[in-house]
């Protein structure tokens, strides 16, 4: 059975009646869709079965987010999210995750850089707040 | 958003270290390196490269190349807004009353924000101008392209007070990033008005809501992000801006076989069979092969709608709307789940997920009640619009429908629907005094229809065709669903189904029963009778 | 006592077999008719068709071996002594009457049972057999012959008959019983063998002990 994200992330994209500021440096992007794709399957997945509840990226701001993905101490320091964006990460769980799947073979960097795009844009304060309701 | 200098400068520098993070552990090899599917790169292109100040100066660029494409979308739907029904009607956005926010009419710079066009707001609309056309809410793939409510489809360039002397901030929007990463449509652009159909996100079709941004493949196999990926335009095959398959138009039944490459297409693109063709199951399965001439593949194919964990309506009663709570503002209720189900500018709503469609014929034809058609308040709810279909006219199937009833403002004197002048900074418009008369009355004088100075309240319904939200082949329909008796299709009539007891001659199971019981009684009485004669003779 | 043997063995397999797939039609049919849930619908309905062509299957070698060994005769309906039977059943079998009717290997049912077996043969059957393949081969059929009566109709015909079919199974049941002993019937569909009461066989017969 495959199981639906339901109510975990329905990244709202609340488009209309929303307006905000453009952060620019479109170029230096990653591509936030896939980051979107890999942050709801696999991340969520996780976060909302075994780590109590989902984590909205607008739960915070874009220097929040901004200063989370550099040091990155996921989990309180526990591991770090470098970890489960990684191909040996990936590999592990491509069996029972699609989205890990599908990206098998994505370069870590890459696949770090859509990600960063996805939860910066879905900030607070980002172009398009994403929620996770 | 204004970050203190010192801040910005951080955010600044981290980006930049962890870009060159990034360019430290490697370069991309050559052969995960994308390849570029598009022959431009548009962030290259002079044209674009300007600092625009509204969305026509984006659009006259974008003419600039695309030469043909403002044309191409003045014909169509989306532009116009209006659709001329076979039965000779005039339907479409503009002119239909729907029981959800119920008109376009007389509340365009509000309703307008989802055209695909600047500055519809009266109707004294430019529909020739081909720099109204918005190139950009199609094709934005940045995801940031916006345009706020209440100004009439523009965007926003400049930080912008709206409502005027509410001290709420529009904030200014940045074209130029968005117009140099342009592309084909994804669900992302189609969404942004499809997905909130109604007012709010799944409000109206039940089957289309932002969970389908990035939906996995248990709420639909077409458009699951991990797999098949489609975008709106994988069906909605799109050539010259013309999109096929609107509601408007519908293919209720397609007898053609799957559109094969290198064959000329005529049927519709979008229905399941122009890719599936007509006989879609395997041999193993090939009963239900027989059930296509009277079940359309939704049927069966989606259990239900509003799976993606977002909640459409299901009624709506206006007649409520207009209350204040005991702080003399204006009343909002939630439920337990914090959904609103009461504001006082809508009325009451009902909620639901997980919808299990209501069924009927359907042969493509729908009838509408437009302004104007004489109505009667009665048991019956007003059709607002109605699918047509038999059992017995040879051109209809069985279709899963969203039914949506609701209780709407009308004139019952004159018996027609009512304009509802809902939305504006002016005295007469219902979300500012809550007044229905006032209300009704601008709107019906926005259309030069007559009004008798009473409202009333009538009950009215709608029905949507469920067609999105595709469920894998496992969590299909089985059999017992609608082979039973009080199943999926109770109500469907007009068709023998097996094992639905509404079908049985009960004079046959009468008989039937009472015959074998018969023949079992005779055995029993006959038997006894021999046990006992041979009992006595022992 | 003596024996005759009246029952071949494709004959009692035939016999057997038949039973077993008209139970497992009755019991699959009805509930694809909605009369009760017991297998799920979609098991039922699938072997409903299943068991439906075996014993079809089973008919054309029935049907071909009655006619290349003449069994058919064994079915034609005769008026002798049938009031003698139904006089038997309604009294006689109740007061240890003799049976009026001898088994013999050339004449194995009695009256009644050639009427009533001609009858599941020629009427219940034949109506079976057609309204389960128009069932079946509806959709194949609709569009070109079949417009008129509908699924409904053939549905009707399909149900009457198996509802005669059940009577019949009943009835038939309760009948087997009524040899010299209970099983007695039963024991000769079974071995093939009948036990004859003691009076002479006109038909060769075995002694056994
Ligand atoms: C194997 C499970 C798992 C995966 C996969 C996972 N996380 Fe977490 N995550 C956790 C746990 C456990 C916590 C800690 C929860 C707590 O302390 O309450 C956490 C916490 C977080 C937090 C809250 C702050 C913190 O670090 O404590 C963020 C943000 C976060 N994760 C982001 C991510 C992102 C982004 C991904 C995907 C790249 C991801 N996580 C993948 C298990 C996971």
């Amino acid at each position: 059975m495959t199981k639906t994200v339901s109510p975990a992330c329905a990244v709202s994209l609340c488009l209309l009646g929303v307006a905000l500021h453009a952060i620019g440096a479109h170029a230096a992007d990653g591509d936030w869709k896939r980051g979107r794709v890999y942050y709801q399957k696999v991340c969520t997945d996780c976060h909302g079965a075994k780590a109590g509840g989902a984590i909205a990226p607008n739960s915070r701001s874009i220097k929040d987010w901004t200063a989370y993905l550099s040091a990155d101490r996921h989990a309180r320091g526990k591991d770090a999210l470098k970890k489960y964006v990684s191909r040996e990460y990936r590999a592990s769980i491509k069996g029972v995750n699609k989205a890990a799947e599908k990206y098998a073979d994505v370069p870590d960097e890459q696949l770090f850089n859509d990600i960063r795009s996805f939860m910066l844009k879905g900030a607070k304060d980002g172009d398009s707040p994403a929620s996770c309701t | 958003m204004q970050m203190p200098m010192h801040a910005a400068f951080r955010t600044i520098a981290v980006m930049a270290a962890m870009l060159m993070a990034a360019a430290a552990h490697g370069a991309p090899d050559a052969a995960s390196a994308q390849l570029l599917k598009s022959t431009s790169d548009h962030s290259k292109f002079k044209v674009l490269q300007q600092d625009f100040q509204s969305g026509p100066e984006v659009t006259k660029a974008c003419l600039s190349c695309h030469t043909e494409a403002a044309r191409q979308l003045q014909l169509t739907q989306h532009w116009k807004w209006e659709f001329l029904n076979p039965d000779g009607r005039r339907l479409g956005k503009k002119n239909v009353i729907n029981n959800f926010c119920t008109s376009v009419a007389s509340n365009y710079a509000y309703c307008t924000t989802c055209h695909i066009g600047y500055g519809w707001k009266d109707d004294q609309f430019d529909f020739t101008a081909q720099e109204n056309v918005d190139c950009l809410i199609c094709h934005d793939t940045t995801g940031n392209y916006r345009k706020p409510s209440g100004f009439a489809g523009n965007v926003v360039t400049r930080d912008t007070e709206f409502p005027p002397g509410s001290g709420k901030v529009v904030k200014a929007l940045k074209l130029r990033p968005i117009a140099q990463e342009v592309a084909k449509t994804s669900r992302d652009n189609c969404g942004a008005c499809h997905f909130f159909g109604g007012g709010g996100d799944g409000v109206k079709h039940g089957d289309l809501d932002s969970s389908l941004a990035s939906p996995d493949k248990a709420l639909d196999v077409h458009m699951d992000a991990t797999g098949n990926n489609f975008a709106c335009a994988t069906c909605h095959m799109t050539e010259g801006h013309q999109v096929p398959g609107s509601r408007y138009a519908p293919t209720a039944v397609d007898k053609g076989g799957a559109h094969l490459r290198g064959k000329e297409r005529t049927g519709n693109p979008t229905t399941c069979q122009s890719c599936h063709g007509q006989a879609p199951h395997k041999a193993n399965l090939a009963k239900l092969n027989d059930h296509t001439d009277k079940v359309a593949c939704q049927t069966c194919h989606i259990p239900a709608y509003a799976r993606g964990g977002i909640a459409t309506k299901m009624a709506w009663d206006w007649s409520t709307a207009g209350r204040m709570g005991p702080d003399g503002k204006p009343l909002v209720k939630t439920d337990a789940k914090g959904r609103v189900i009461y504001t006082a500018a809508k009325g009451h709503f009902v909620l639901a997920e997980n919808v299990v469609p209501e069924y009927a014929w359907f042969n493509g034809k729908v009838t509408y009640t437009l302004l104007g058609d004489r109505i009667e308040k009665s048991d019956q709810p007003t059709r607002i619009n109605h699918f047509e279909g038999s059992a017995s006219d040879g051109k209809s199937t069985i279709w899963p429908v969203k039914v949506f009833r609701g209780k709407q403002a009308y004139d019952p004197v004159n018996q027609t629907l009512a304009v509802l002048h809902m939305a504006g900074n002016d005295d007469t418009a219902f979300w500012t005094n809550f007044n229905w008369e006032k209300a009704v009355a601008a709107g019906m004088a926005s259309v030069g229809a007559p009004f008798s100075g009473q409202v009333d309240f009538v009950s009215t319904e709608s029905m949507w065709p469920i067609t999105h939200m595709v469920a894998p082949a496992q969590s299909a329909l089985k059999c017992r669903d609608c082979h039973a008796s009080d199943g999926r299709l109770e109500k469907v009539s007009g068709i023998y189904i097996p094992g639905r007891g509404s079908d049985h001659a009960t004079w046959l199971d009468g008989i039937g029963w009472a015959l074998a019981a018969l023949a079992l009684f005779g055995a029993l009485a006959h038997g006894s009778g021999r046990i006992f004669v041979s009992r006595r003779r022992t | 006592m003596a024996r005759v043997y009246i029952f071949k063995r494709f004959e009692r397999f035939w016999h057997w077999a038949q039973a077993a797939l008209v139970v497992a039609l009755l019991l699959t049919g009805f509930e694809v008719h909605g009369s009760y849930r017991l297998l799920g619908w979609e098991r039922a309905a699938s072997l409903h068709t299943s068991a439906a062509w075996l014993l079809i299957g089973l008919w054309l070698f029935a049907i071909f071996w009655h006619f290349t060994t003449g069994e058919w005769k064994q079915y034609i309906p005769t008026t002798e002594k049938v009031f003698a039977m139904l006089k038997y059943y309604l009294v006689g079998i109740f007061s240890d009457a003799p049976h009026p009717f001898r088994v013999t290997r050339l004449s194995k049912h009695n009256p009644l049972q050639r009427l009533a077996y001609l009858l599941v043969k020629v009427c219940i059957n034949p109506l079976i057999w057609v309204s389960g393949l128009l069932y079946l081969y509806y959709n194949e059929l609709g569009a070109t012959v079949f417009a008129g009566p509908g699924l409904g109709a053939i549905a009707l015909v399909h149900t009457a008959a198996a509802f005669l079919m059940l009577a019949f199974l009943i009835a038939h049941a309760y009948l087997a019983t009524t040899g010299h002993t209970p099983l007695a019937h039963v024991k000769a569909m079974i071995t093939g063998w009948e036990d004859l009461d003691d009076e002479p066989a006109h038909e060769p017969t075995r002694s056994h002990t």
